[in-house]
């Protein structure tokens, strides 16, 4: 991985070598030379790599470097952006002795099967990777774990891909309405979305919805 | 199977009088093959429970030998939502994560939006900030007690609680117009300044709430019953604290000594004295002593900053990013513009393209966090709410393991998960 020339990835635009942190520092020279790139921003550090490589980067920070916290495992889909690849995988990572914080980004690409899995090394990411497997798909190799979690078990999408729309896709509506008319309970279609909100507005969909919604209804 | 844990258990049970020997007996010689288990639903619609939480015990006898939680029945996509709504409309949103302390959530993702932005509010706003998000945390944690009591038998405990929190209310009531879906915080100041009276409202509190702390402690600090339900129940070593994430009172009656208040200040919190109590037994009891210790060291904040209260305004006054007064949009060409530039769609609060940040803040339950990354537009690329109850939550199947379904109860009752701030 350390060998092969990989391709430049931009850490993040406006980037002009920030000072190292005192961790990135710290990393032995194999492991340094997987970091692509670091931000500083409000003087919070983030070092960018390339997945697998933060696995040994957090390995080493934990087991080394005594990061001894793990606050946070999220994820950003980047899709449509212009960016190298789709994903990062994001970990926060703290130690108590010093308070020191560092993030570190993880370019993760469409097509890659999984993420290798941090929770042997702090428990916290158990639950963390799976819910960013619940919110995004991506798979955390070897995390004993990762049934769904917010949603549903038969959920069949992932909803904070960019390309899952805010009104779902219709999955509320499998569930029937069912009413009492008469003596008998009646099926009724479900209801519309609401599409009321922030951008949502503007789409030629809601457009078009209001449109409909606006007819009278017959009958 | 009786595991360590439940060998351990009816050691300490032994030395307390040994009131669980008797089932653990029968359990022993029901091992093996045909002993029988029972799989259990525990929620999500249980009393005991607060809310949507559903667990799923194995049981032999009434000891849990398996534990499994399910979340995600109050789910509702904020971080989703965040994708397509502005910085400011989203202040809203997060009232609905801990609805038992809406201010706090207001007040961290302010403080979240302000440091992605770089700005700092004046300093009688972060006064008010830190009032009013020590009055929720006070009503937060007095509730916290009163439901412990409650669920552990002590009813009366949890009508005094729910009394004198009526007062924090009716401050929140006073202040912003609102009761729980406070929405009180705007990014760069609060909604308006604090009406001429609260200063008495809030010393009326600090005079009276006292008495309700004593009381409680005299109801259950001394009381058998609730002592022998909660001693010893669900200890929480510090290593599994830190290792799992676990943060605020729980994660400081388990000896992990963390509070962003004192270790990342900010709002000013390094301008007041407070101690940061901890406790290293980390039971059930620890974490009801440590909440009502919180709450005195909660009392002497809200007094010093009274005390302090500076004058002057409450919205950080570059309008480019924090919204002008109502009344100046009404009167003053300049306001007017500033509101539609800041309002309209596509444009707003743009913070530079790329940035990203983690901010946390100090919340009832432990760390609130959000990491914000913008795209440059009004509209951030990507909203991440820490939540402590998720965190906090991950060990309570751990926890229960081992132990009787009447310690399962003490255990959550202790935890004060809220399920909207969980499953979000």
């Amino acid at each position: 991985m350390a060998a092969d020339p990989a391709p430049a990835i931009p850490a993040a635009p406006g980037d002009v070598a920030p000072p190292r942190h005192p961790a990135r520092k710290a990393l032995p020279s194999p492991l340094d030379l997987l970091v692509l790139g670091e931000t500083v921003h409000a003087g919070q550090h983030a070092i960018f790599v390339r997945s697998p490589a933060q696995r040994p980067i957090l390995e080493h920070l934990r087991r080394a470097q005594g990061f001894d916290f793990l606050k946070d495992v999220t994820a950003i889909d980047l899709l449509g952006r212009d960016e190298a690849e789709r994903f990062q995988v994001i970990y926060i990572v703290h130690r108590l002795a010093d308070g020191s914080t560092l993030r570190v980004h993880a370019w993760l690409p469409e097509e890659a099967d999984s993420v290798p899995s941090v929770f042997d090394l702090w428990d916290s990411a158990r639950w963390g990777e799976r819910e960013t497997h619940d919110m995004f798909g991506i798979v955390f190799a070897g995390n004993p774990d990762l049934r769904r979690f917010l949603m549903p078990e038969d959920y069949p999408a992932f909803p904070l891909l960019k390309d899952y729309p805010l009104t779902g896709r219709g999955e509320r509506r499998q569930f029937p309405l069912v009413r009492p008319r008469g003596d008998e309970m009646v099926e009724e279609a479900p209801l519309p979305y609401p599409t009321s909100i922030g951008r949502g507005m503007h789409t030629p969909e809601y457009i078009e919805e209001v449109k409909r919604e606006s007819k009278p209804k017959p009958g | 199977m009786p595991t360590a844990a439940v060998l351990d258990r009816e050691l300490s049970a032994g030395a307390k009088g040994g009131h669980l020997k008797h089932i653990f007996d029968v359990e022993r010689e029901g091992d093996g093959e045909d002993s029988q288990r029972l799989v259990m639903n525990f929620g999500p619609q249980h009393p005991a429970t607060h809310g949507t939480l559903r667990s799923i015990f194995t049981l032999e006898g009434e000891t849990i030998v398996e534990a499994d939680v399910e979340i995600g029945f109050l789910h509702t996509g904020f971080e989703k939502l965040a994708e397509s709504m502005t910085y400011q409309q989203w202040v809203t949103v997060t009232d609905r994560m801990n609805y038992l302390s809406a201010i706090n959530n207001n007040v961290g993702y302010a403080v979240a939006v302000e440091e992605l932005l770089g700005i700092e509010v004046p300093p009688r706003c972060q006064a008010l900030r830190v009032i009013m998000s020590e009055l929720s945390r006070i009503a937060d944690h007095v509730l916290c007690v009163g439901l412990q009591g409650m669920d552990l038998g002590a009813f009366s405990v949890m009508l005094w609680a729910f009394e004198k929190r009526e007062m924090v209310y009716d401050i929140i009531e006073a202040v912003c117009g609102a009761r729980l879906t406070t929405s009180w915080t705007r990014i760069g100041g609060i909604i308006r300044d604090v009406p001429e009276f609260f200063p008495d409202l809030v010393y009326q509190f600090l005079e009276e709430f006292p008495k309700l702390h004593r009381e409680i402690h005299l109801m259950l600090s001394g009381n058998r019953i609730f002592k022998d339900r909660v001693q010893g129940v669900g200890v929480l070593t510090r290593e599994q604290a830190l290792s799992w994430g676990v943060t605020g009172p729980i994660g400081r009656a388990s000896g992990l000594d963390i509070d962003v208040r004192r270790d990342r200040p900010y709002l000013g919190y390094d301008r007041y004295r407070f101690a940061v109590p901890v406790h290293s037994e980390g039971d059930c009891w620890a974490r009801y002593l440590q909440r009502m210790a919180e709450i005195d060291q909660s009392l002497e904040i809200i007094r010093q900053a009274m005390a302090t209260l500076p004058d002057g305004p409450v919205v950080h006054e570059d309008f480019k990013t924090s919204l002008p007064k109502k009344d100046a949009v009404h009167r003053d060409m300049e306001s007017l513009i500033h509101h539609f530039k800041l309002v309209m769609l596509g444009h707003g609060i743009r913070p530079p393209k790329g940035a990203m940040i983690y901010s946390s803040t100090e919340a009832p339950c432990g760390e609130l966090g959000f990491f914000i990354a913008s795209d440059g537009t009004d509209v951030p690329l990507r909203t991440r709410i820490r939540p402590p109850s998720l965190y906090n939550y991950a060990i309570f199947p751990r926890l229960v393991e081992g132990g009787m379904i009447s310690d399962a109860v003490a255990i959550l009752s202790s935890f004060h998960v809220i399920a909207g701030e969980l499953d979000r």
